[in-house]
């Protein structure tokens, strides 16, 4: 919102609907990932493990990054 | 009729009974819906015949003695298999004084003291007996024998065999080919008799047998994943011990019902032919029987009875398709007794093959030379084979049901399987120290 000196300018963001898709998207990657890697633990398989929770993280990551990112925007 | 068909009208007339009020009807119902009553995954198809295809103008009853451990001698040439067995016995010493792990006393200890109760039967002898060794018949007991439905029968046995170990058990009616021909040195016939015998010639088997119950064990993965080495042997030990109290005890229940029970482990026939027949897997690239749900993980026994049951058909998970570009087995065997080739085919590697079907066949003087030379057998190829999982992620199954429908992604999901570390050799002093479950199997695998 911006304030000129005559008016006021109001700026209205709508989430786009999809985004309600990709944030389930990512939750179901994310217990995925999490299940093949706790999985893979108790079944002894020590290099599943490691490649299960490094896509877990760099996934998480990913994820928070471009959420911060719009949230940034939302804020301009 | 069939298990699948029995489920579509057995089910619809069942609903029918229920809705008038007949009570006859429930007791199917549950039967049906009882958890116990052994299925394949939803993405395994049952088909008419097994899909590697058999040609009838050549396939016949195989000479046990032609097998690799009767003529290893003469595959292998006698003065190669005594200095065979030189080298192996001075390599077994060296890795003994190296302390290596996998090879040390308390290693080949274990492998050796997991046979023990495998080592109580043989052809129609101890825990194999033809005969009848303890339980009381109905007849002793003043009672009529067994009597059941076809599908409840079915139902019985396969209850019973999950109860005395059996990781699957499927029913076929016998195809006689696949019992050897002879055995011990004695014909093995079928004669027009009330019980099984045995004379100075030959062993008679009733021609009223003419059912066959094929069952896997599951064999313990954490010591097959040591291959090859002695922790892996005691797993392979500990699975035929499995199958000798499996089916002595299946053989004796059965005959506490008033039925003829003949059971049987590798010996009187090809388990594998039984048990593909019956639905319990295919016919992989190793010549052996891959489960669905264990993938090669198994050891096979069977019983042959009079009883009888509503039968299984043979099944097909895109087994064949997915080993035709795999081939980790034969990248896997360090005695290069695994066929490369792409297509199975008619084509035997030696006498030790029973021709007539179609196969990846192996080279398997190859095989058993090599497990002289390493001193303590060698399982590599079960180890690293794709379909030998766990079930404690659901990627595994996720990744069988899309190869059983979707071939195209075979090639895919191999390299992922490599890259993910599957199938790479687990330390076997690492063994000593994991908490193991007993015998060393999960048996809740497979179970849903």
């Amino acid at each position: 919102m911006e304030k000129d000196n005559s008016y006021w300018i109001l700026k209205i963001r709508k989430r786009p609907f999809y985004i309600w898709i990709f944030r389930f998207l990512w939750v179901v990657w994310l217990v995925f990932w999490a299940e093949v890697a706790l999985g893979s633990k108790a079944e002894l398989e020590p290099k599943a493990f490691v490649i299960s929770m490094v896509i877990f993280f760099v996934s998480l990551l990913i994820g928070l990054v471009l959420w911060l990112l719009r949230i940034k925007r939302f804020k301009e | 009729m069939k298990r699948r068909d029995f489920f579509k009208y057995g089910l619809g007339s069942a609903g029918v009974a229920v809705s008038g009020g007949i009570g006859g009807g429930i007791s199917e119902v549950r039967s049906v819906s009882d958890a116990s009553y052994f299925q394949h995954p939803w993405w395994v198809r049952e088909i008419e015949k097994p899909k590697l295809g058999i040609d009838d103008s050549v396939y016949s009853r195989f000479e046990a003695r032609k097998n690799v451990f009767g003529s290893m001698a003469k595959y292998y040439g006698l003065d190669n298999l005594r200095e065979l067995s030189r080298r192996s016995r001075e390599k077994t010493k060296k890795y003994y004084q190296e302390n290596r792990p996998g090879y040390r006393l308390e290693d080949r200890a274990l492998a050796d003291a997991a046979w023990v109760i495998s080592r109580q039967g043989g052809l129609n002898r101890g825990t194999r007996s033809w005969t009848r060794n303890f339980v009381r018949t109905p007849e002793e007991r003043g009672v009529d024998k067994y009597k059941a439905s076809p599908f409840q029968a079915a139902h019985l046995i396969k209850t019973a065999a999950r109860y005395f170990g059996a990781a699957t058990t499927g029913v076929t009616v016998l195809d006689r080919r696949h019992i050897h021909s002879e055995e011990r040195g004695k014909k093995i016939v079928f004669e027009k008799v009330e019980e099984p015998y045995e004379d100075d010639t030959k062993l008679v088997i009733p021609k009223k047998c003419k059912y066959a119950i094929a069952m896997t064990v599951l064999m313990p993965i954490d010591n097959i994943a040591c291959s090859p080495t002695a922790i892996s042997s005691a797993g392979s030990s500990m699975g035929y011990s499995r199958c000798e109290f499996l089916v002595s005890g299946l053989a004796e229940f059965i005959r506490g019902l008033g039925y003829t029970a003949i059971p049987s482990v590798n010996d009187l026939g090809s388990s594998v032919a039984v048990a593909v027949d019956a639905g319990l897997g295919e016919l992989g690239r190793t010549n052996r029987l891959i489960s669905p749900e264990y993938g090669p993980m198994v050891r096979l026994c069977k019983v042959l009875t009079d009883l009888p049951m509503t039968v299984d058909r043979p099944i097909d998970f895109g087994l064949m398709e997915f080993c035709k570009v795999c081939k980790r087995c034969a990248e896997a065997c360090p005695s290069g007794c695994v066929s490369y080739e792409d297509e199975p085919s008619y084509e035997v590697k030696g006498e030790w093959n029973n021709p007539g079907h179609k196969a990846w066949f192996e080279d398997s003087p190859k095989c058993l030379a090599y497990w002289e030379e390493s001193t303590s057998g060698c399982s590599n190829c079960i180890a690293v084979c794709p379909w030998t999982k766990k079930d404690k992620t659901v990627i595994h199954e996720m990744v069988k049901a899309a190869s059983a429908k979707i071939p195209a992604l075979d090639a895919f999901f191999d390299s992922m399987d490599k890259s993910f570390g599957y199938g790479r050799q687990k330390s076997a002093e690492k063994w000593w120290k994991t908490n193991h479950f007993e015998y060393g199997i999960d048996t809740t695998q497979g179970k849903g």
